[in-house]
């Protein structure tokens, strides 16, 4: 029941808000607000309820939970986590009540709406991560297109409709061919859409294969599918591109780690030279492009397309320690960009631009932003001691050591995380320092709602940068058979070691963060 | 040879009974001018309510007759049908009452057209008889030749009877010399037979392979395409939904087209895999053809009469996805899709009505800009019918939608289902720019909307209601349909 309470506890929010609109914009606020966090805290029991030595999804009571749904199609109300799940679920309750605080003041129009279409798009997205029923999984998969579509479409900016239309049509193709895969599994899975006992070879697996990866690869975006991810942030409210960047993008990410992998290893290994030629590509590409953006919300949207290469690179190496990288970083990249783009929005709040020329000399009058600004943008290159290093750390380390393609990839891969420096700190250069001019001076710090929305984020900056076996722990059991199941490479040595050392050893990952904080400082002064 | 005359069972012939005797008493109580017209409208609808609930009752106890020297069949297949025609007949008076006004004076016809034409729809499923499914088809058509053109002073509407009563004579000339040459083929024209015959795996005889027989199969196609519009038979529809009363144009896009293809599965679900493969081909190739020109014209439609009658046609293709799977779930699942469609389409035809200002019916698709903040109700309506139509789910039509696919994929037809889910990537952004019209555009003009009329509201109340919960609880009109099968 627990899940479920998480899961559709927004929707009564959104149905509460629809019956109770009359009584004010501030109402609907707290009410939002209320659901939000009373969803957050009740998530954090998923989190001290996790049995860590159960491999493969919790059968806990609370959290697993089968009902007959549909008998005639085989479709059930099928819902657990395993360690993977559980992140992208306490990540999405996190940043939710985080967007609604964010969007406090800043909706003028239809607030009520605003705030029903960001919870439907909570329920929505947590059922994605939940869900254990191919058929329950796309329900969850298109229904929250629909909240997203009117967030960019009714919210966003000044080519709103053309980004919403987009956004939508990339994600419903890409989906389209995924429903065939989807049914053509379920008649090879005895007529059910039971995710758990999906296992064993599926034909045509190159074929099916591809129909999720699509999906999928839209949705991470791998280049070149992310075409679309730009016009989307660009276009979409601050709230709309922190979940965009924030737990949307994850989707894919998690789709891939949780279907396309474990059912089609083979499959996966054909296609691994391919998918991480584009992952580099998308990696060098997308950091090149975002370092002459002259918008900064395009810049963050590029830095996007650069850190989820890191992350397809990572799932794809069929490496214990870089897939576990991987997942951490999905959730790091949720964190830092979501961040990143409250930041743009407070800021674009205060000057109505988004201009990098348009700004300069922030430092001097907005210590306090400029003093988060900082952090988070560390956080997204990867400073040691913060959360973005461990996540990428593990995946080039692991992806190096055992990764199942060329090291050269792993190497060129290393490029993005020094061209991310570059185009982060320029960045941060041009915004902060130097002259004000006249309207910058005249800017005003941050306010106590506007520190309020951006600690927790920082809190959890630093605890992933610090202590990342907190993290680390609960997925651990999950990954290890994810990557036994795509292990098609014969297992050598010193992969086993390394793996052993970085998964629990956490005296090892400080002596790694030492050695690369050489490599990374070395790289900075570059 | 004495007369046989056989037993008739009528209390199985009840919602037939129901029907022909509701519009009987329309056409008597017509006469007294003191009655107020509405009084017919609701008539009608107590009526098909009637039959609808003898409908239910006789289908959960599970009759499997046949009356009339087995002309007739009462099975759950024909009653799931029943069904679908008498809600759609409920939702299309519901509608229609406000819709007509209280002053016109001719209103007793169009009432008796639809119950007439209804009881048409309903011999067409019922019939195991080609005769019946035809005599079921005319009766129906010739009632909508009528009720297209009922608004007489308008050019539009007496054109697009015109056309209708036009292509429809000669889609029924199709169809009877179909009949025609199947029953010179295989000497019956009992349905059940011909499959049965069609089974023999005698070479010397082989029907399957008679030019004849497939000859006749072929104009059948030909006939049953033009009914229920599917590409290259459709060219009336847009122009018949356009100038028809926008009631008729929502009943003709449901209720008709759901009794053509009642009629067509009856014959071809069985008879596909006995036939020679070029059939299926042909199935195939023409749901594919449905399913994109419907989508890929509706994106240019300016007039959203004229957009609804392109995605009604891409529907039918949807069917047609079903059919060409040629197995039991095929079946049911356009059996389902038909009732999700039915209920959907007459739901997105109510709000156009809905959407009347002083000057008459909005019918461009701009003039819907800005209503998403300005009329909640009937943009959220609007959005909720669009959706459906596009198949997202929590809706029906995503549930409709999977079930078709589905079960084209058991019979391994992988290209047509892809076909058909790139096609709904396609059709969303044609519904979807509606929605985008009505909630990120502002209106060019201020426009007087008409007070919204109760009847219609309750109208579209249960339309989304049945959406809605059809999209989340599917097993309750899955189950009838799985049945109705076996």
């Amino acid at each position: 029941m627990l899940l479920s309470i998480v899961i559709f506890l927004p929707l009564l929010g959104v149905i509460a808000i629809a019956l109770l609109r009359g009584l004010g914009a501030n109402a609907v606020k707290w009410i939002a607000l209320g659901i939000g966090l009373l969803t957050f805290v009740i998530s954090i029991r998923l989190y001290t309820e996790f049995d860590t030595a159960n491999v493969g999804f919790q059968t806990n009571s609370e959290v697993y939970q089968k009902l007959d749904w549909i008998p005639g199609i085989g479709a059930s109300y099928h819902i657990g986590i395993d360690g993977i799940s559980l992140w992208l679920v306490l990540l999405t309750t996190f940043l939710t009540p985080i967007c609604i605080i964010a969007a406090w003041n800043s909706v003028e129009k239809g607030l009520s709406g605003f705030m029903m279409s960001l919870l439907a798009l909570e329920t929505g997205m947590l059922g994605v991560f939940c869900a254990l029923d191919l058929f329950l999984f796309f329900v969850f998969w298109e229904s929250m297109l629909i909240p997203m579509y009117f967030l960019i479409g009714i919210w966003g900016g000044e080519r709103r409709i053309y980004a919403t239309i987009k956004f939508v049509l990339y994600t419903m193709a890409g989906s389209a061919l995924m429903l065939v895969g989807i049914l053509a599994l379920y008649f090879q899975n005895n007529n059910s859409f039971d995710i758990t006992t999906l296992q064993g070879q599926f034909e045509p697996s190159n074929l099916l294969f591809l129909a999720f990866f699509i999906a999928f690869a839209i949705k991470v975006p791998l280049f070149p599918f992310h075409t679309w991810l730009p016009d989307a942030h660009v276009e979409a409210p601050t709230v709309g591109s922190v979940i965009l960047a924030g737990v949307l993008l994850k989707m894919g990410t998690y789709g891939i780690v949780r279907f396309c992998l474990p059912l089609f290893p083979e499959a996966a290994a054909h296609y691994t030279p391919l998918i991480v030629t584009l992952a580099v590509i998308g990696i060098i590409y997308g950091a090149l492009v975002a370092m002459v953006q002259p918008d900064l919300k395009k810049l963050v949207a590029y830095s996007s397309v650069s850190h989820l290469g890191f992350v397809v690179l990572g799932l794809f190496s069929q490496n214990g320690t870089a897939i576990q990288g991987s997942v951490l970083q999905m959730v790091n990249h949720g964190l830092s960009t979501g961040a990143l783009f409250l930041l743009v929005g407070m800021i674009y709040e205060r000057r109505h631009s988004r201009m990098i020329v348009d700004f300069g000399g922030l430092a001097k009058k907005m210590p306090i932003f400029a003093t988060i600004f900082l952090i988070v943008t560390l956080s997204s290159i990867g400073l040691p001691g913060l959360n973005g290093f461990v996540g990428e750390f593990m995946i080039l380390l692991g992806s190096y050591v055992g990764g199942a393609f060329s090291k050269w990839y792993v190497v060129l891969a290393t490029t993005g995380v020094i061209l991310a420096a570059v185009y982060m700190l320029w960045m941060f250069q041009r915004v902060m320092f130097g002259t004000p001019n006249d309207i910058n001076a005249s800017l005003p710090d941050l306010k106590p709602r506007e520190i309020a929305v951006l600690l927790p984020i920082l809190l959890f900056i630093f605890w992933i940068g610090v202590g990342p076996n907190t993290f680390l722990k609960p997925m651990e059991a999950s990954v290890k058979e994810i990557e036994a199941k795509v292990r098609v490479i014969p297992e050598t040595p010193a992969v086993g070691q390394v793996n052993h050392q970085t998964d629990t050893d956490d005296a090892v990952v400080d002596v790694k963060t030492a050695t690369l904080k050489i490599n990374e400082e070395e790289a900075l002064s570059k | 040879m004495p007369l046989e005359i056989p037993d008739i069972n009528w209390s199985l012939l009840m919602p037939q009974l129901v029907i022909v005797s509701t519009l009987l008493i329309v056409l008597v109580f017509d006469m007294f001018d003191a009655i107020s017209k509405k009084t017919l409208g609701w008539m009608t609808i107590v009526g098909a309510g009637i039959a609808l609930w003898s409908s239910i009752d006789l289908l959960q106890a599970g009759i499997d007759q046949t009356q009339f020297n087995e002309m007739f069949r009462i099975d759950s297949y024909s009653l799931f049908f029943n069904i679908i025609f008498l809600v759609s007949t409920i939702l299309v008076a519901l509608v229609s009452i406000s819709y007509l006004g209280s002053g016109d004076k001719k209103q007793g016809p169009y009432y008796l057209l639809i119950l007439l034409a209804t009881l048409g729809m309903m011999l067409m499923a019922a019939g195991n008889e080609l005769i019946i499914v035809f005599l079921g088809l005319e009766l129906m058509s010739l009632s909508l030749y009528v009720l297209a053109s009922y608004f007489r002073e308008s050019p539009a509407s007496s054109e697009a009877g015109m056309k209708y009563l036009l292509l429809g004579a000669f889609a029924s000339a199709f169809f009877l010399y179909g009949i025609a040459l199947v029953y010179g083929a295989a000497g019956t024209t009992n349905i059940p037979e011909i499959i049965s015959k069609l089974s023999v795996d005698d070479q010397s005889s082989l029907l399957s392979a008679s030019p004849l027989f497939l000859a006749g199969i072929f104009l059948l196609i030909v006939g049953f395409g033009f009914k229920v519009a599917i590409v290259p038979f459709h060219q009336w529809a847009p122009d018949v939904y356009e100038g028809a009363p926008t009631t008729i144009a929502a009943f003709i896009s449901a209720g008709p087209k759901a009794a053509g293809f009642a009629a067509f599965l009856t014959i071809f679900v069985d008879a596909l895999p006995k036939l020679p493969t070029q059939a299926t081909g042909v199935i195939v190739l023409l749901a594919m053809l449905t399913m994109t020109v419907g989508n890929v014209i509706a994106i240019a439609q300016t007039n959203i009469k004229r957009m609804l009658a392109y995605s009604s046609i891409a529907h039918a293709g949807y069917v047609m996805i079903g059919l060409a799977a040629a197995n039991p779930d095929g079946k049911s699942s356009a059996m389902l899709y038909l009732f999700i469609y039915c209920v959907m389409n007459i739901g997105a035809f109510g709000v156009v009505i809905m959407a009347r200002t002083t000057d008459g019916e909005n019918l461009m698709i701009s003039d819907y800009a800005g209503l998403g903040f300005r009329k909640p109700l009937l943009a959220m309506f609007m959005t909720l019918m669009l959706l459906s139509l596009a198949g997202f789910p929590p809706t029906a039509g995503f549930v409709g939608k999977l079930y078709v696919f589905k079960s084209a994929v058991q019979a391994g037809h992988y290209w047509l289902v892809i076909f058909g889910a790139i096609n709904t990537a396609i059709s969303a952004f044609y519904y979807l720019r509606v929605v985008v019209t009505m909630y990120m555009r502002e209106p060019e003009e201020e426009l007087e909307f008409k007070p919204y009329p109760p009847t219609l509201v309750i109208g579209l109340v249960l339309a989304a209601i049945g959406i809605l919960l059809l999209g989340i609880l599917p097993s309750l009109l899955l189950n009838p349909a799985q049945n109705a099968v076996l």
